[in-house]
């Protein structure tokens, strides 16, 4: 790593105060490119696996608008993939690494995805609140990271939370038809709530009470991201719970409640050792997700093969 | 793996209205122009359409940023856009209301 009082470096913190964007051949500290591969190739692999489980249910959806609408999510989200994935690989560049290293330390578990995309869609129900809420949680981050200090990764976030506001309102249908309809569909829906509430407060990663990580404190330093966990959550809690107890849906925590005067949320805690087990590959669906992957990408190599052969002669 | 595969990056613009410029949209990775007008297309068009797409080499881009134009944004350079020639309206306005003369302005010159 540069000594942090070299000419170059205190240059680039300048930069970074000052408020300009990054871009991938600008000089950076090793630490800087560091932090981004790490969040990026996260986030750009957890939007692959995040199409898998709605993914489950585009043979299952209960109308044809319904299959196409969820088929054009899905389909979305392996694009902000590719978009992130190409990021990810500029930033790697220098290091000799590609997408295949990405695959590669994915199914290694040396490369973790989202938490709330190891979990099990049983019900038409998850498949509404995973667009709801799911990319609801999403869409408060990302909005945060518009402002990230890197160029390409913040650019890549306008166009992907541009697509988010599609996936809100989809989901949002879905739900709203569920809490509009018989008893028994705002009973699937109140069950799903159920099930994802927890992994939705995990969303946003453990609080930090009063101790930053250093890999936090690197984050905003850098100018990386401005928020933290908690400040994230409770953004979270104040845009979707009254919204959420406006359909009648009872929030499967009683001690939550809201400071009238601070304004903070209450609420219990998720199991912070099972989020640890989730994103260690030990969650509901973490193993079937993974083979599933794994198997398309090893079913699919003999096609990145041809088609590398198709390169046309180098000019 | 010896036989890595690789593919290239290609910059992808999209014209959106016969009348606009192509701008500048993202990048992908192909093996082939065609295979890049391809995932441009799925990409960055599928909700808006395009009017024409274009494809281009990463390597082909040659370019100039910041330190590049150090040194040649120093002088304000006002003549280059019409900020030096506002006062041109007023001017029409007064000799809309008091023509010159064949000799000139009536009150020799005008008052600014
Ligand atoms: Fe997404
Ligand atoms: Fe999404």
């Amino acid at each position: 790593m540069e000594p942090t009082d070299s000419l170059q470096y205190q240059q680039f913190m300048e930069r970074i105060n000052r408020g300009d964007r990054i871009e991938a051949e600008d000089w950076m500290p090793d630490d800087y490119r560091q932090q981004l591969i790490r969040l990026i190739s996260m986030h750009g692999i957890s939007e692959i696996m995040g199409a898998l489980p709605e993914k489950e249910w585009v043979p299952k959806a209960p109308t044809l608008f319904r299959k196409l609408a969820i088929m054009a999510k899905v389909q979305d989200e392996m694009g902000h993939g590719q978009l992130l994935i190409r990021v990810a690989e500029d930033l790697m560049a220098p290091l000799g690494k590609n997408r295949e290293d990405l695959m590669e330390d994915l199914f290694t578990g040396r490369l973790k995805f989202h938490n709330v995309f190891h979990m099990a869609t049983p019900t038409w129900a998850d498949a509404g609140v995973i667009g709801w809420l799911v990319d609801g949680a999403a869409i408060i981050t990302q909005g945060m990271s518009l402002s990230c200090s890197y160029g390409p990764y913040a650019r890549a976030l306008a166009r992907i939370v541009e697509e988010e506001g599609f996936h809100i309102q989809h989901g949002e249908s879905i739900c709203m038809e569920l809490a509009e309809g018989t008893p028994v569909q705002r009973q699937m829906l109140q069950e799903s709530l159920e099930r994802w509430w927890p992994a939705l407060l995990m969303f946003f990663g453990p609080p930090e009470g009063n101790q930053l990580s250093t890999h936090q404190q690197k984050n905003l330093d850098y100018k990386i991201r401005s928020k933290t966990n908690e400040e994230l959550r409770q953004k979270f809690l104040t845009k979707y719970v009254p919204r959420i107890r406006s359909l009648g849906l009872v929030i499967p925590d009683p001690t939550l409640s809201q400071d009238p005067v601070t304004k903070v949320w209450q609420y219990a805690q998720p199991d912070w050792t099972l989020f640890r087990q989730i994103v260690n590959n030990q969650g509901p669906r973490s193993q079937a997700r993974l083979g599933l992957r794994q198997m398309s990408y090893q079913e699919g190599q003999w096609v990145r093969r041809v088609l590398a052969m198709t390169t046309p002669a180098a000019v | 793996m010896s036989d890595a595969i690789s593919f290239d990056v290609y910059e992808v613009f999209v014209q959106l209205e016969p009348m606009s410029a192509h701008q500048h949209q993202f990048n992908v990775l192909a093996s082939s122009p065609e295979m890049a007008l391809e995932l441009g297309y799925e990409n960055f068009c599928r909700r808006t359409g395009a009017v024409s797409l274009w494809v281009v080499k990463r390597d082909a881009i040659h370019k100039w940023t910041q330190d590049n134009f150090s040194g040649k944004e120093r002088l304000a350079k006002t003549y280059r856009t019409t900020e030096d020639y506002k006062y041109l309206k007023d001017k029409w306005r007064h000799y809309r209301e008091n023509p010159m003369t064949q000799e000139g302005p009536r009150n020799g010159r005008t008052a600014d």
